[in-house]
């Protein structure tokens, strides 16, 4: 105490500080086990004060020394300090978490330094630095790979702003396809029936039960009467009692409303252009005939028929003016005329390329015609071909009776007359050219006849009449043989005699019809202004049924080579098709239409009466109401 | 106004102008053209006539201005334009009308004769001034075609083919106008509907309808060929019925699968058929091999061969003229065809002098006069006629025949200027 009190400076000096001891800044607890607590100058060991107070000798300095409680063990020599009264004060104030000096403000009114407000001086001299004013070479480098990935499209300046339309779609739920009207969804809850006169306070009497109905009502299964509740009749609606199936029925309805399966039937919106069938182009389909290219005029009135030879160089044609006329088909040229005096109602050449011989029909007759066209060896044998039959010993009895020309008649190129005896409507030859048929206007089981010419004999093959037939058609393959009645078509096995396939029509009353060369296809037009296709292997009932013409149809025909079929209008048009028959059974057969052909004039409300195919080249014929012959190539 | 820069070139020396670029309207048409030509020709020759002229770029008539030919034809207007002329061709004037009593079928002309088939089965001889001369009468079917075989100042060679099957073999005595039938040609099975006899004029051939082609001695002999008879038409019948002595054919061409339509000789060895299975054959006519065929997609009427140009012109079932290569391999290309008529064409014929004319009858009732360097449209319409065309020829001497169902046979004078020496 006396050291600090007289020399300031040895507590000062971090040196001289304590050097009784010299051991040093060290844990004093080192010299814990030891006697000594270090050593002084000298090297003499500092000996600890010797302890041996017990705790009555503490407790008693404890009460007796008024300064007990302000001494200090010193650790470095182990002596006992009493701290003066600074040193407890500024213990004191550390204590209390003051500053220790007692003359430090730790409350000194702050001065700001920098202000709110702007000043015009400059706080500080220093002058602006340079890079303050020259452009940054960092940043320009920066900018220019911007500038360089905006050009090259690596990176977009900035993205389009989404216009959000200031005007929506109020009526946008309304539409099924629109997003937001699919979202909805709404399916309606199911109506409930609404109560009927039954249910009334006071239903009419007709709906009051009787005795036995109620009975009846009362042993029916729940599920299977009719009504829920028994009609009951009450004065007014005071008297109406409480309903006791209340809450039954709502927990039905509630049943119903969560049981009953709800879905949107979901409609299938289909293009009806795609329902066409994708048919190919009449361009593609080449050739067919498509303009007029001769005329062929001579006959002054309507020309019911035409029929042309097998090799395709002469037509024949035969008019209500009484004559039936040969043509040359190259150049239009009339050869001849045969004058009948009559309405020619039909003829046939026959398709035997080696014989030469037109069946007309004419009134009761029908007539067989040498022409005497083409090659002369071919029509004299013909004529030694009819020459040569010998009549058989006995005769018999026909329904027709076989004529021979007379010498006049012979010049005119008429060979043999038929004579049926009734009006003759339609005579067809089968492909050999032997049998040729003819269709009388009869009702009778006669109308169909038969007939072979080299033999010159005649049979009506049918025993019974099937309705009035309006046309007859050998098969040019199979020994059929095709009538068609006003709405069936009968096709009979010739030699089986009997009847293998009808075919319904579909149409009113049937005009005509003709076969595909392949024998299997069939067309036929009728006066209800339908041509109907069948195919034979798929159904009795049209394949299809074609109404392009705006009136009857008077006659269709099938082209030998080419796909192509035609029909005949009394609506003066000649309208031609293409129909591709396949010889794959899977695929049907392709009827394209690909072309209208208009000429003909229409007189007394009719049009075209015939339509017939050139054996060899696309080309078609029409004659008319007009008495023309037309040839479209 | 826009102008183009063009260079005038003729072959004919007389009417030749400065071989300079002139600068020319773009708009200008040929007459405009052609008054400038003929202003350059007055210019160096106080004495020029005014000649209409017609203009060629690169082988095509100028039938439109300028510019827009050179448009279509891709033509740069940037440098200078080549344009050649020729005279103007001067339309055929009609001459004479010479009246048949019935369709007329074929024409062939000869020097000073007109050698016509008719369908009142005889076959006519008029002078060139439509004087009839002699009517050769002896089928018994119409007269489908006729030609000659040779003509002397004494006696003329001539054929005619007829439906009835056959083809009569004449002569003609021309100073006693006797007219005598030498030799029947029997063996075709249908109409004989064309023949043709070769350059040397000794062998025809003939073309029918029963799909064979034919080839025959044209020289007169005194043998009769031995026919097999037909067993059924009695001998003697046979004999009474026939004109001349028959004659068998050399050789017979089958290959058509339909009609044969026309024929013609090529050269001495080459034989051309047309016919309507679509297709013209060409055959060796020593051989009677099948050479080449050409497709076509209609039925051919007419065939016609130019030596000059070496092209065939085809008519067919539709209102097309094509014009064919007969030498090309592949066979079906169609070098050119011309488009005019509204009708079949029915018989087409090459200019005997001028390579690149033909003339062409139609359904139409039509004749027209085609150049080939403009085929967008011919150089003139014959509408004279009242009915169907059957048949064209070409007269020497610029005279142009035509004949069909109106039984007229109508002359056209055509004058041939003084470039078609050149041509």
């Amino acid at each position: 105490m006396a050291l600090l009190a007289h020399n300031e400076y040895e507590e000062d000096s971090s040196d001289e500080e304590d050097i009784r001891n010299t051991v040093g800044n060290i844990p004093m607890e080192w010299y814990q086990d030891f006697p000594h607590v270090g050593y002084d100058l000298e090297g003499k060991r500092i000996y600890k004060p010797i302890r041996n107070k017990d705790e009555l000798d503490l407790f008693l300095e404890k009460m007796e020394n008024p300064d007990y409680w302000r001494t200090v063990q010193d650790p470095k020599t182990g002596a006992d300090l009493k701290l003066t009264d600074e040193q407890l004060e500024l213990v004191q104030r550390l204590q209390k978490g003051q500053f220790g000096d007692v003359h430090f403000n730790p409350y000194e009114p702050s001065i700001d330094f920098f202000t709110h407000e702007v000043m015009i001086h400059p706080v500080t001299n220093r002058p602006a630095d340079k890079r303050s004013f020259i452009p940054s070479l960092i940043e320009k480098e920066k900018v220019s790979k911007l500038v360089h990935a905006i050009k090259m499209g690596w990176i977009k300046p900035r993205k389009p702003k989404e216009e959000t339309p200031t005007y929506y779609d109020l009526w946008a739920h309304e539409d099924p396809n629109s997003i937001l009207g699919r979202h909805k969804m709404h399916v309606p809850a199911p109506k409930m029936k609404l109560p009927g006169h039954e249910e009334s306070y006071n239903p009419p009497p007709e709906y009051l039960l009787s005795e036995e109905e109620r009975l009846a009502w009362e042993q029916q299964e729940p599920e299977e009467r009719r009504m829920s509740v028994v009609p009951q009749q009450h004065r007014s609606l005071r008297a109406v009692p409480a309903f006791p199936r209340f809450i039954h029925e709502r927990f039905e309805r509630c049943l119903d409303l969560y049981l009953c399966p709800r879905q949107r039937k979901m409609r299938v919106n289909v293009d009806p252009e795609e329902l066409i069938p994708k048919l190919p182009k009449p361009r593609d389909l080449q050739p067919f005939p498509t303009t007029q290219a001769l005329v062929y005029r001579g006959h002054t009135c309507l020309v019911r028929c035409i029929s042309i030879s097998p090799n395709g160089q002469w037509l024949a044609s035969g008019s209500d003016d009484g004559s039936v006329r040969f043509w040359e088909v190259s150049t239009a040229r009339c050869m001849h005329a045969l004058s009948f005096g009559a309405v020619v109602k039909s003829l046939a050449w026959n398709p035997n390329p080696s014989i030469c011989l037109v069946a007309i029909a004419v009134e009761q007759t029908v007539v067989l015609v040498n022409p005497c066209l083409g090659d002369k060896l071919l029509y004299g044998a013909t004529d030694q071909l009819l020459a040569s039959y010998v009549p058989p010993d006995e005769e018999r009895v026909q329904p027709v009776q076989w004529v021979p020309a007379t010498a006049e008649q012979h010049r005119k190129g008429i060979r043999l007359l038929l004579q049926h005896g009734k009006e003759v409507k339609q005579v067809t030859w089968h492909g050999k050219g032997d049998y040729l048929a003819s269709v009388v206007s009869d009702n009778s089981n006669q109308q169909v006849l038969i007939h072979q010419s080299s033999k010159r004999w005649s049979q009506a093959p049918f025993r019974r009449s099937k309705g009035l037939v309006q046309c007859v058609l050998f098969h040019p393959i199979r020994p059929h043989f095709l009538v068609a009645t006003q709405r069936y078509i009968r096709v009979y096995n010739l030699l089986k005699q009997e009847l293998t396939k009808k075919l319904m029509s579909n149409c009113k009353w049937v005009s005509s019809m003709a076969i595909h060369p392949g024998g299997d296809n069939i067309i036929c037009g009728s006066y209800d202004s339908k041509l109907a296709w069948f195919d034979m292997d798929l159904s009795t009932r049209p394949y299809r049924l074609l109404r392009h013409h705006k009136r009857a149809l008077r006659s269709v025909a099938f082209h030998k080579r080419y796909p192509l079929f035609a029909s005949a209008s009394d609506d003066g048009t000649v309208i031609v098709c293409h129909g591709m028959v396949y010889n794959d059974l899977l695929q049907n057969p392709l009827l394209v239409p690909v072309k209208v052909l208009k000429g003909h004039e229409l007189t007394q409300d009719l049009g075209v009466l015939d339509v017939l195919f050139h054996p060899t080249q696309p080309w078609v014929f029409s004659s008319g109401a007009d008495g023309t012959i037309r040839l479209y190539t | 106004m826009a102008q183009l820069t063009a260079r005038f070139r003729t072959e004919n020396r007389r009417y030749a102008v400065e071989d300079v670029p002139f600068s020319v309207p773009a708009a200008s048409e040929t007459t405009d053209l052609s008054q400038l030509i003929n202003k350059l020709l007055a210019a160096g020759n106080a004495d020029h006539k005014y000649v209409e002229f017609d203009f060629l770029i690169n082988g095509q008539f100028l039938r439109m201005p300028l510019v827009t030919h050179m448009e279509m034809e891709n033509i740069s207007t940037e440098e200078v334009v080549e344009i050649e002329y020729v005279e103007k061709y001067m339309a055929p004037q009609p001459e004479e009308c010479i009246f048949h009593n019935d369709w007329i079928s074929s024409i062939q002309a000869a020097e000073e004769w007109i050698l016509t088939g008719c369908y009142d089965k005889t076959a006519r001889i008029w002078s060139l001034e439509g004087k009839s001369i002699m009517t050769i009468a002896g089928h018994t079917e119409v007269v489908k075609d006729v030609a000659w075989v040779k003509q002397d100042s004494l006696s003329c060679l001539l054929l005619s083919a007829s439906m009835d099957q056959t083809m009569l073999l004449w002569e003609w005595n021309v100073e006693k106008n006797k007219v005598k039938a030498l030799h029947c040609c029997r063996g075709h099975a249908g109409s004989v509907d064309s023949i043709a006899v070769d350059c040397t004029r000794t062998k025809f051939c003939s073309g029918s309808w029963d799909k064979m082609l034919k080839i025959w001695s044209a020289v007169p002999t005194d043998e009769e060929d031995e026919m097999e008879e037909a067993a059924n038409i009695p001998r003697k019948k046979q004999k009474t019925e026939q004109l001349g002595l028959t004659r068998t054919p050399l050789a017979t061409l089958s290959g058509h699968t339909e009609a044969v339509s026309s024929v013609l000789w090529i050269d001495a060895e080459e034989i051309c058929s047309a016919s309507w299975d679509h297709t013209i054959k060409l055959w060796d006519a020593e051989t009677g091999d099948l050479k080449s065929t050409l497709t076509g997609n209609k039925v051919f009427n007419s065939v016609s061969y130019s030596p000059l140009c070496r092209r065939l012109a085809s008519g067919s079932t539709d209102r097309h003229i094509r014009l064919w290569d007969p030498r090309s391999k592949d066979g079906s290309l169609v070098l050119l065809s011309l488009t005019s008529h509204t009708g079949w064409v029915t018989s087409v014929k090459w200019s005997p002098t001028h390579e690149h004319q033909l003339i062409s009858g139609s359904l139409d009732n039509i004749v027209k006069l085609w150049d080939t360097r403009s085929c967008k449209a011919p150089l003139y319409d014959l509408a004279a006629h009242e009915d169907k065309v059957f048949c064209v020829d070409w007269a020497e001497g610029g005279l142009l025949l035509s004949g069909g169902a109106d039984s007229k046979l109508y002359c056209y004078r055509y004058p041939t200027t003084a470039s078609d020496v050149g041509a």
